[in-house]
């Protein structure tokens, strides 16, 4: 297993290229040590999201190798172990979407025991037990039997927060998942993504979500058209901002 | 003039939006009296037709049993043929939705060619055809094959109309899964999920909502299309009706009461497809 000093992830020369021609993400290199919070912030269209898709292969990287606790994988090559790793670092890392993406035709509950159940192949009885506990986390216990339609946007993506730790994963990625709320809903999933940060759990976010990088983040990173602009603490990055790019993005946003 | 504020909730309805509630309530039940008059019409219109036609009840009485027990082989034949329609439906559009190139050609010319060509000749085609096939096949060297391939009418009419509908409903199932919104397979992978377990605890599941009213309708369209196998002389509902008709010189009320059965066989069906429909809407936000 890995230990304290190796990095939780360790993205390597990762290019991608969509449809031959579309360069989204120019040698993206990135290490991020166990417990760490790393914010990624850029314009829309930069290649956050690809980025962050690319960790868990929902994106294929063009070029490069992905390595999530200890598993490396590289680009390009296609066989049998290679499919199982892919399984086994998304069996490692919880995802949240923008769009929550909870299974409707699934009550609260059934979604968060769905990828214990499924994946891990765990007792249901067990998994209901640590769903309870994760909706008490964050706060759903009510909710337990509704399915997610009923739910506001801000409660589903708590759901959606309770159904990826349900696979207790080493990483946690956030793509944008406040973006799709209601200015009123922003707070509640930025609460609960904060007291994971401080519970130690290593998480790649990306977000607009300011408040979130510049107080929970441990590490704050600029995209922009495929490549690092610049990257520090928030302190360095909101205050002191090196490059001009960087500069005119946060006065664009701020 | 200063607006009159009330607190949220507080003041009850005011009377002119109750009046304008009352008068939406009213054209409401006057809708409701309408549509139940209109009905009423039509069936005492149907049935004074009947009888100014002149129909043989006796006879029709005499005959039903007769006729019914016809209904067992529609049964039979509609029964087996949807479940074999359904099986190749879910295999086709796996098919159809495959990236494997030989998998994929199979599905598509399947689909193609069976919507492609009649029903009538397809059932022809097993019935007529097939042992021909067979012949050609035992003197190439393959022993038995042509008795294999001699069927008789009900096998013959069970896998002709199970793989015409199975063509149609594997377009059905095909698009039913193609409707799930990209952000549910990807949720389902990103929990580390395989390709068949995201098919079957996340993907079918919700496309089964979206093709239950179009498979029912292949459904009802087939207990009609069963009829088909009374041109192999099996001895169902309407090749009984149609025979008894004939020989008495009164196809009239025979055929009249063969559409009747079949006309309370499908709305049985339509019984079932809204409470499988209900059923199927829990979750949803607009049914609750």
């Amino acid at each position: 297993m890995t230990t304290n000093s190796s990095p939780m992830v360790k993205i390597t020369n990762v290019h991608k290229v969509f449809a031959g021609k579309l360069h989204v993400l120019c040698g993206i290199d990135l290490e991020v040590k166990k417990g760490e919070t790393v914010v990624i912030l850029g314009a829309s269209g930069s290649g956050k999201s690809t980025l962050l898709r690319c960790i868990n292969f929902l994106e294929e990287p063009t070029a490069g190798t992905i390595e999530v606790d200890g598993i490396a994988i590289n680009a390009g090559e296609k066989n049998k172990t290679r499919e199982n790793h892919i399984l086994d670092i998304r069996k490692k890392t919880g995802m949240c979407f923008q769009s929550f993406n909870l299974f409707p035709h699934m009550t609260v509950l059934e979604n968060i025991i769905e990828g214990p159940t499924t994946v891990l192949g765990q007792k249901k009885k067990q998994a209901i037990l640590y769903a309870e506990e994760l909706l008490d986390w964050v706060g759903l216990t009510e909710k337990r039997d509704e399915h997610p339609s009923r739910l506001s946007g801000g409660q589903q993506q708590r759901v959606a927060i309770a159904r990826s730790l349900a696979m207790k994963p080493k990483v946690m990625l956030f793509d944008e998942p406040t973006s799709a709320l209601d200015p009123e809903l922003v707070g509640e999933v930025v609460d609960v993504m904060e007291r994971l940060a401080k519970e130690g759990m290593t998480i790649i976010a990306v977000t607009h979500e300011m408040h979130f990088a510049r107080d929970v983040a441990d590490r704050v990173l600029i995209m922009d058209e495929g490549i690092w602009v610049e990257e520090g603490t928030p302190e360095k990055i909101f205050n002191n901002p090196e490059k001009e790019r960087t500069r005119q993005f946060l006065a664009h946003i701020l | 003039m200063k607006a009159n504020t009330l607190h949220p909730g507080a003041g009850g309805i005011p009377p002119e939006a109750q009046h304008i509630l009352n008068q939406i309530e009213t054209e409401k039940s006057k809708y409701n009296r309408n549509i139940i008059m209109a009905f009423a019409v039509l069936i005492i219109f149907m049935i004074t037709t009947l009888i100014v036609l002149g129909l043989d009840f006796k006879f029709m009485l005499k005959w039903l049993p007769f006729i019914l027990a016809g209904s067992g082989y529609t049964f039979l034949v509609a029964f087996l043929a949807i479940t074999l329609a359904c099986i190749l439906a879910v295999v086709g559009a796996l098919g159809r939705l495959s990236k494997n190139p030989i998998f994929n050609s199979i599905a598509t010319s399947y689909v193609s060619l069976i919507r492609g060509t009649p029903l009538l000749v397809q059932v022809y085609m097993w019935y007529l055809a097939l042992p021909q096939i067979g012949k050609a096949l035992e003197a190439y060297g393959i022993p038995g094959i042509q008795r294999l391939f001699t069927l008789p009418a009900v096998p013959a009419g069970i896998l002709a109309l199970g793989v015409c509908y199975g063509a149609y409903m594997t377009e059905t199932v095909r698009a039913g899964i193609q409707s799930i919104k990209i952000g549910q397979t990807e949720a389902a992978k990103a929990l580390g999920m395989t390709t068949t377990q995201t098919m079957k605890r996340v993907i079918f599941p919700q496309a089964l909502r979206v093709i239950i009213p179009p498979v029912s309708n292949e459904f009802i369209a087939m207990i009609k299309d069963s009829s088909l196998v009374s041109l192999m002389g099996v001895w169902e509902l309407s090749y009984r009706a149609i025979k008894v008709g004939r020989r008495h010189f009164q196809s009239l009320e025979m055929l009249i009461m063969v559409a009747f059965i079949y006309w309370i066989m499908c709305m049985i069906l339509q019984f079932v497809q809204e409470k499988i429909e209900k059923h199927m809407a829990r979750g949803d936000r607009r049914i609750s």
